[in-house]
């Protein structure tokens, strides 16, 4: 039997539990431990797997009639990172992610071409998402591995980059951010923000915390899935609102899609408590390596998320993108789970406006605007990622991307790259133009990332 | 003793609070304290508090909760664990 059909025969649920299992046992996990937190790697794919069929299930159909009774032609559907963190995971290069990433860390390290040591082995998932679109693309596994391999290497260098700024911002030294998704967003928040400050936008003040209040609604995603739930459902029934049974269906809609946001996360979590023993084998494992000099422990974005601007100006842009995805001609994406998860796209944005929400939602105003195309672009390779990776989808017509990784700039430009030579070339040209203008000009880098004078010089 | 409730809170609720969640979980185990672990999001907090007696975040919550917070990043980085544990011993009997 070919290794292809056992690893088609055995799927997803099988094989991966199988390969984590055995990496555990190589970073020293004890056997049981290993073993149970294997099987529920398993069950957190059963789990994303129902939730998502029962999303799609739902949606689908009501968001098809939308399309037919309004005209607003939206037939992408916004799965989020919780399928997308279940399709890089279970897609082939999913399977190979944790050496990939790090063996780049490690010989990054080693060559002093990062002061970064990114334990947060939950969120390599980013990875081997960029390389799961790839190997969508082009059907070439090699090509999938060396673009998550230029996708850590780029982000370890936006982490060393953003460190300082983050350290003095978030009060948090010693720590950087090597996060797939709020790092890609750095390089396009700095221009921005300079072009508001020279439009004098710095001078106005919002109050977080009374933004917070008044706006506390777009921060509850069971609100938000119960809200667009009813909403495409009554747009789905606008030819048959005199019947009662059309208004039963908008309320069990609302209530599915609360759901939905609701529980498919949680089930996310059934996966990250499968991964925690390897993440920990993982962690001390390379900090041993990485003891020769000072370096970054990289942890998960979501240690900022709690900033007060960023909650503020994250629940400012839920109408925004919600109107964005109405009005923009080219946008095909039906806004859903990613909703929730829209702190994520701002956190690093933060240190760059010092917190200023009207500059943070004025950049991630235009950053969901290139969002949505970029989305639209790449759902083809998605839902192709996903039926690779053997999800449920409930019919060949469906299609799906997510506003959050799914539209991330830095995986979009490496996979638009990747399929042909030149285009590896000017990648690799990026990662040694960026590490070499950037060791030249440490300080003044990571000034425009937000980092004071004062804090830069107090660090040396 | 009575089962202590801790609220352990994160970004999105998922990924790093399970992560310490766990790690309180078995920790204070072996210290022969039972605790009850609920999880979630740093902008939901003001709507979890009922009967919480601590809260342990690894990102930050707003300043004027009634509740004791923790806010601690040793269970992700594996630095300082021990005196995080015992600082969250102290924050539980202070109760």
């Amino acid at each position: 039997m070919a290794l292809n059909e056992i690893i088609n025969g055995l799927g997803i649920t099988v094989l991966l539990p199988i390969v984590i299992f055995f990496l555990a046992l190589v970073f020293k996990i004890n056997g049981k431990k290993a073993f149970r937190s294997a099987v529920l790697i398993g069950i957190g794919f059963i789990g994303i797997n129902l939730i998502l069929g029962f999303f799609l299930n739902n949606l689908a159909p009501a968001a098809s009639k939308m399309v037919e009774y309004t005209g607003a032609h939206l037939p992408i559907i916004d799965v989020g990172w919780p399928a997308a963190a279940a399709i890089a995971f279970a897609g082939k290069i999913g399977l190979f992610i944790i050496p990939i990433v790090v063996l780049v860390n490690f010989l990054m390290y080693t060559f002093r071409w990062t002061n970064t040591i990114n334990v947060d082995v939950w969120n390599y998932w980013h990875f081997a998402f960029t390389g799961g679109l790839v190997y969508a693309l082009t059907g070439n596994i090699w090509l999938g591995i060396l673009a998550s391999a230029i996708n850590s290497a780029l982000v370890l260098l936006l982490g060393d980059w953003t460190a300082p700024a983050v350290q003095e911002y978030y009060k948090i030294p010693g720590i950087s951010i090597p996060h797939g998704f709020s790092a890609a967003f750095v390089p396009i928040a700095i221009p921005l923000n300079w072009i508001l400050d020279k439009l004098h936008f710095d001078k106005i003040k919002a109050d977080p915390v009374s933004i917070r209040k008044k706006w506390g609604i777009f921060g509850d995603p069971i609100i938000i899935g119960l809200i667009l739930g009813m909403v495409v459902g009554f747009l789905g029934n606008m030819k048959n609102l005199g019947s009662i049974q059309a208004w039963f269906g908008i309320l069990k809609l609302g209530m599915s899609m609360a759901g939905v946001m609701y529980i498919f996360p949680k089930m996310v979590a059934i996966l990250m408590d499968g991964l925690i023993p390897i993440s920990e084998g993982v962690r001390d494992f390379m900090k041993a390596r990485a003891s020769t000099r000072k370096f970054h422990i990289g942890l998960d974005s979501a240690i900022l998320v709690g900033d007060p601007a960023a909650i503020a100006s994250a629940m400012i842009l839920v109408p925004i993108a919600v109107i964005l995805m109405i009005i923009i001609p080219q946008n095909q994406i039906l806004l859903a789970v990613d909703l929730a998860v829209l702190p994520f796209m701002v956190v690093m944005t933060i240190p760059i406006t010092r917190g200023n929400v009207l500059k943070t939602v004025i950049i991630g105003t235009v950053i969901i605007t290139g969002g949505l195309l970029i989305g639209t672009n790449l759902s083809p390779l998605f839902t192709k990622a996903a039926i690779q990776a053997q999800f449920n989808m409930p019919s060949g017509a469906t299609q799906i991307s997510s506003i959050c990784d799914g539209s991330n700039p830095l995986s979009w430009l490496i996979v638009k790259l990747m399929d042909k030579s030149f285009g590896i070339a000017i990648l690799i040209a990026i990662f040694f133009l960026f590490l070499y203008f950037y060791k030249k000009h440490e300080k003044g880098w990571e000034k425009i990332a937000g980092a004071s004078k004062e804090y830069l010089e107090k660090s040396e | 003793m009575l089962r202590k409730r801790i609220l352990v809170v994160c970004g999105a609720g998922i990924a790093t609070s399970t992560v310490v969640a766990r790690k309180l979980e078995e920790k204070l185990r072996e210290k022969g304290i039972n605790i009850e672990t609920r999880q979630c999001k740093a902008a939901e907090v003001e709507g979890m508090l009922d009967n919480v007696d601590l809260i342990v975040s690894t990102t930050p919550v707003p300043d004027d909760i009634k509740v004791p917070v923790i806010k601690t990043l040793a269970f992700l980085t594996g630095i300082g664990e021990d005196e995080a544990i015992e600082e969250i011993v102290r924050g539980l009997r202070g109760r």
